[in-house]
């Protein structure tokens, strides 16, 4: 008993990770359609900006959290206008949108690896190794906070979404731009600042992620078909969806362990994706892609 | 549009493409030659590395070895053959860790280049591969960096192999906890907690351990889980471990696995009365990585350490030499088997006294000389398929920072201690 | 007896190929160059799989990250029944290809029904957990050991051939799957496989037979590949790195071209071997960017560059475009047509 309340924590705390992570994705997918393959790319990214800072000038990873969201926000700014800008918006522009970020994911990767070498980092701070006991349990300080500012972000994510005119305008443009046109909102604007958000929240969960696990240049790529199992299953634009399809997420792979031997964990996400888009591509929400 | 313009462009560009950048064709060579070089001025031979990729730290590190080699060699002069003194040459390329490049660069070396020998490559599956090349050329490799029995069960004639296999660690590591089990400070019967990540070393450090588990009955295997080389998340498979409160925790994984698992170990609140994580264990990087505290009483064992020193003459020099080249840095085991890879192969030739593969080879088959290796000597036994069995040393940390030697009794400098002081 | 062939070949790029297939055979003869013998064959074997990974990415319009598995069942197959039962080469090879063929039937089939972009990203979790899997499947792939096959002579230098043959029968079959009558009804499913379905194009038959004819000929390079190096391992063989490599040869080279994806392949073994000395690590970064560029200004790759360059006095001729001849046209070759540019 005491093993699952263990587990059942543990999964929690990965939901609130997971769901930050996938969130960016969605947006970016929700409001242009288009499948960010370079988000894989910004969550190494801001993994590597997090442990850079901390490494180099000794700035806490919480505390320049801030930072580098913000020049991420400003780093998909640039990529969205000066590149997938040009592409043709609508279903011409699926599959090439997708390669183009996939490039440009590559390109990062490589940057990433001429810079920092291709050898693991790990964020070491004062309280890596600290936990404290909840009922019995034993619980990473790291993961808690994780978990902590992961809630902070969606809170204020579904605050700015619901509640302030640049929010309502991309829910708006997210069902029809055209329309959006009409009233006189900005969509091209709306979407360069959509992108820089997306990519924000990815360098966000990169960062936190960075505190967690060790990463290298090639980091991100299952961080990305998480997302994806998170975004197929959560629906867009919901943040109460997203989240309850990241604890789905974490709770299979966290419980997996029990049924399964420990060495294919890591395929559950992967079959899991792939059955979700198979038997149920809409989604538990509904969404169309297919056709 | 025509195919057949395109489709003759796509030929003449791939032929072209092909032109190996070393001009050094022999016209109308097929295979590889049998006998002597081209040209007997300068022994020339061919080695790539992980210079770049997953394991450049350490493909950084045997370059180092190696290097250190050559240089003595040419500071003696060259290397003799036959009554006189040859220069010799490196020539090594990257492999960046990947399979195919380094089997290709190795083609490349023998019928491009004609280096005379090959310095093999390190991890085990790049060896593997790049083997098969040195085979199929018939030509002498001799490799510090492949320790998977696998690659020496196969029959081949040309390849010699200085690390030994990581079955040797495990028990290595089991004869020393074997000791402490009769001495009554482990519990007998006493319970293992096995996790090996999925690799050929994870694996062969899994047989070791169950192999000398079943043999007395004095060892239970309560957890025996493998795990994804570079995985992340440990927590639930840890987790296993907690239930499962074994009293010793016996894990094989590479460095980055090693800190990050040990990282969850100690948050979990884990403590076993002996742990390991086979050959990992003393790194300075995993020290400054997780702090001292998280690091202590952790043992290891591996194929050489810089402590032999105190009793290895060989092993002595090595240390001096490299400590002076670079600024005070002891050595460590990668460092010293690519060194001794290196001499062990100038030996063979100097030996043979002359550049004829087969010659050399000869002279590799039957090697038998004192060492920097643990046990003091190098030999290539024909029984296990050339892989060299040298002893393993077993290390422990202590709590003032140091790493002593505590086993095999000849080479220890110290007493292991057990069970884990920290465990209350 | 005059040889009739079907309407869609045309005589004088059949000849052609056969030409060319002929004066590379005959090569290794000439130059006597080991190193570069080899090379080829590499090329050969890399030609063949970036042609089959088009049929599905180019030809019917679905991007696949996940094409190693295929790869790496087909080269692990292979390498089982030599070891187990003894097969000699060739069945090998075809039975390995037969059996990658299939295991891309059973998760494509359902996965086919998805559209662009979310069958791309299903591939990827196939091509992964495919990889996990076959590590963990010791007895089969020997795991993370993998597995090595006792070496056959001059094997190694004779694959030349016969990865000379297999690069001209895809090449081939890219030629006869582009411009036959199901060239069309291909295209058809790409451009909109509702309407296709409504003038009766069979989609899902068809979709099914080029992912088979895809799968397995990239299983039956995978088979090729274990017979050349004699060691295989899955981390490796199933690499997403590898599938990825297949996305940008076909993709650099001219993504639905009939031998676009065989430049592609061409230039990343180019690539490779000048930068290996110098630049190992720029790769990535150099497809990348050559990705991107292509995506942006030049969607047919490198062909759609050489078709500007060689017919750029033929402004009637729409480069990029699905611009098709009726296959009806006699067989004899008159004048120079608007052919596609394909």
């Amino acid at each position: 008993m005491e093993r699952f309340f263990e587990l059942l924590i543990a999964a929690v705390l990965l939901a609130g990770l997971y769901s930050t992570m996938a969130y960016g994705l969605g947006l970016i997918y929700g409001v242009l359609r288009i499948v960010n393959l370079n988000h894989g790319g910004m969550i190494m990214a801001g993994a590597y900006a997090g442990w850079y800072l901390h490494h180099a000038l000794g700035i806490d990873p919480y505390v320049s959290l801030l930072l580098v969201t913000a020049v991420a926000f400003g780093v998909g700014i640039v990529i969205y206008r000066g590149l997938v800008h040009r592409l043709p918006r609508g279903a011409a522009g699926g599959v090439q949108s997708l390669l183009l970020l996939f490039g440009v994911w590559l390109i990062v990767r490589n940057v990433a690896y001429l810079l920092f070498t291709g050898n693991d980092q790990t964020l070491r701070t004062s309280y890596s190794t600290k936990a404290i006991a909840v009922g019995g349990a034993l619980l990473s300080v790291n993961r808690i906070a994780v978990f902590g500012v992961a809630v902070a972000i969606l809170a204020i994510l579904h605050l700015v979404l619901t509640r302030t005119y640049v929010g309502k305008a991309i829910r708006a443009v997210a069902q029809n731009p055209d329309s959006c046109t009409l009233v006189g909102i900005p969509v091209e604007r709306i979407y360069a600042l959509t992108f820089g958000l997306g990519t924000g929240l990815a360098a966000a969960a990169g960062l936190l992620g960075s505190t967690l696990f060790p990463f290298n240049p090639s980091f991100g790529a299952a961080e990305l078909l998480k997302s994806f199992v998170v975004v197929v299953l959560g629906g867009l634009g919901s943040v109460a969806g997203t989240a309850i399809a990241a604890l789905i997420l974490a709770l299979v792979e966290v419980f997996a362990i029990l049924v399964i031997p420990a060495y294919l964990t890591a395929a559950v996400g992967f079959v899991l994706l792939v059955l979700v888009l198979v038997v149920r591509p809409g989604g538990l929400f509904g969404q169309r892609v297919l056709g | 549009m025509r195919t057949t313009p395109f489709v003759s462009v796509l030929c003449a560009v791939t032929f072209a493409a092909c032109k190996p950048s070393n001009q050094q064709q022999a016209p109308g060579q097929g295979s590889a030659p049998a006998a002597s070089a081209p040209s007997a001025s300068e022994i020339l031979i061919g080695a790539t590395l992980p210079l770049t990729g997953a394991e450049s730290r350490i493909g950084g590190f045997f370059k180092e070895g190696y290097e250190l080699a050559f240089e003595q060699a040419t500071q003696n002069g060259g290397v003799s053959v036959g009554g006189k003194k040859l220069p010799v040459r490196l020539m090594l390329l990257d492999d960046t860790s990947a399979q195919a490049t380094a089997a290709s660069l190795a083609d490349r070396l023998i019928n491009s280049d004609k280096v005379n020998f090959l310095l093999g490559t390190y991890a085990t599956n790049l060896v593997e591969a790049q083997s098969v090349v040195a085979e199929q050329n018939a030509i002498p490799y001799v490799n510090g960096g492949g320790a998977a029995t696998a690659i020496y069960k196969r029959g081949y004639k040309w390849v010699f192999g200085l690390l030994a296999p990581v079955e040797l660690l495990a028990e290595s590591m089991m004869k020393w906890i074997d000791a402490e089990q009769q001495a009554g400070r482990i519990p007998k019967p006493a319970t293992i907690a096995l996790l090996w990540e999925n690799t050929s070393h994870g694996k062969d450090f899994r047989k070791g351990v169950t192999d000398f588990a079943n043999k007395g009955g004095n060892y239970k295997v309560a957890v025996d889980e493998s795990f994804e080389l570079n995985g992340k998340d440990f927590s639930a498979l840890l987790g296993q471990v907690k239930a499962a409160r074994a009293d010793l925790f016996l894990a094989d994984a590479h460095l980055p696995d090693y800190i990050t698992m040990q990282r969850q170990f100690v948050t979990a609140g884990l403590c076993n009365k002996v742990i390991s994580y086979g050959a990992r264990g003393s790194e300075k990087q995993a020290a400054e990585a997780l702090g001292k505290k998280n690091v202590e009483y952790v043992i290891s064992a591996v194929w050489w350490s810089p402590l032999l020193a105190d009793k290895n003459p060989l092993a002595k020099k090595f240390v001096d030499a490299f400590k002076a080249k670079y600024a005070g840095r002891l050595p460590e085991w990668y460092q010293a088997l690519g060194f001794e890879t290196a001499r062990a192969l100038f030996t063979a030739i100097e030996q043979a006294g002359s550049l004829d593969k087969k010659a050399v080879r000869e002279k590799l088959v039957a090697m038998k000389v004192p060492s920097l290796l643990p046990g003091g000597a190098l030999t290539f036994p024909a029984e296990f398929g050339q892989q060299s069995h040298a002893p393993f040393v077993v290390q422990q940390n202590l709590p003032d920072g140091s790493a002593p030697l505590i086993a095999p009794p000849d080479a220890a400098t110290a007493k292991g201690i057990a069970p884990n002081p920290n465990c209350k | 007896m005059k040889l009739r062939l079907a309407p869609w070949i045309r005589p004088r790029e059949a000849v052609g190929l056969l030409i060319v297939c002929a004066v590379l055979a005959l090569a290794p003869l000439l130059h006597g160059n080991v190193y570069r013998h080899n090379l080829l064959t590499l090329t050969f074997i890399g030609i063949a799989a970036a042609l089959a990974w088009n049929w599905l990415g180019g030809y019917l319009g679905q991007v696949s990250f996940g094409h190693a598995a295929m790869f790496g069942i087909g080269g692990f197959v292979t390498a089982r029944v030599e070891l187990s039962l003894g097969l000699p080469l060739v069945p090998a090879w075809i039975v390995g290809g037969v059996v990658a063929g299939l295991f891309a039937l059973i998760w494509g089939h359902p996965t086919l029904r998805l559209r662009g972009p979310y069958f791309s990203i299903a591939t990827i979790g196939v091509g992964e957990a495919t990889r996990l899997v076959a590590t963990y499947w010791d007895s089969f792939t020997g795991g993370s050991s993998g597995l090595s096959l006792p070496m056959q002579g001059n094997l190694k230098y004779t694959m030349y051939w016969y990865a000379l043959v297999l690069a001209a029968l895809a090449l081939g079959a890219s030629y006869a799957l582009r411009r036959s009558p199901m060239g069309l009804a291909l295209l058809a499913i790409k451009s909109d496989v509702d309407a296709a379905s409504d003038v009766g194009v069979s989609a899902t038959r068809l979709q099914d037979l080029v992912l088979f004819l895809s799968g397995s000929t990239i299983g039956v390079c995978g088979g090729f590949y274990a017979s050349y190096f004699s060691y295989i391992e899955p981390g490796d063989m199933f690499g997403f790195d590898r599938s990825i490599s297949w996305v940008l040869m076909g993709v650099i080279g001219g993504i639905g071209t009939i031998a676009g994806p065989a430049l592609g392949a061409i230039i990343f073994v180019i690539l490779r071997e000048n930068l290996i000395a110098y630049y190992p690590q720029l790769y990535l970064g150099i497809y990348g960017l050559l990705l991107v560029l292509v995506i942006l200004f030049e969607p047919l790759g490198l062909t759609g560059l050489f078709l500007r360059v060689f017919h750029r006095a033929r402004p009637d001729l729409a480069v990029g475009g699905p611009v098709v001849e009726p296959p009806a046209a006699t067989a004899a070759v008159s004048a120079p047509k608007t052919g596609e540019a394909k």
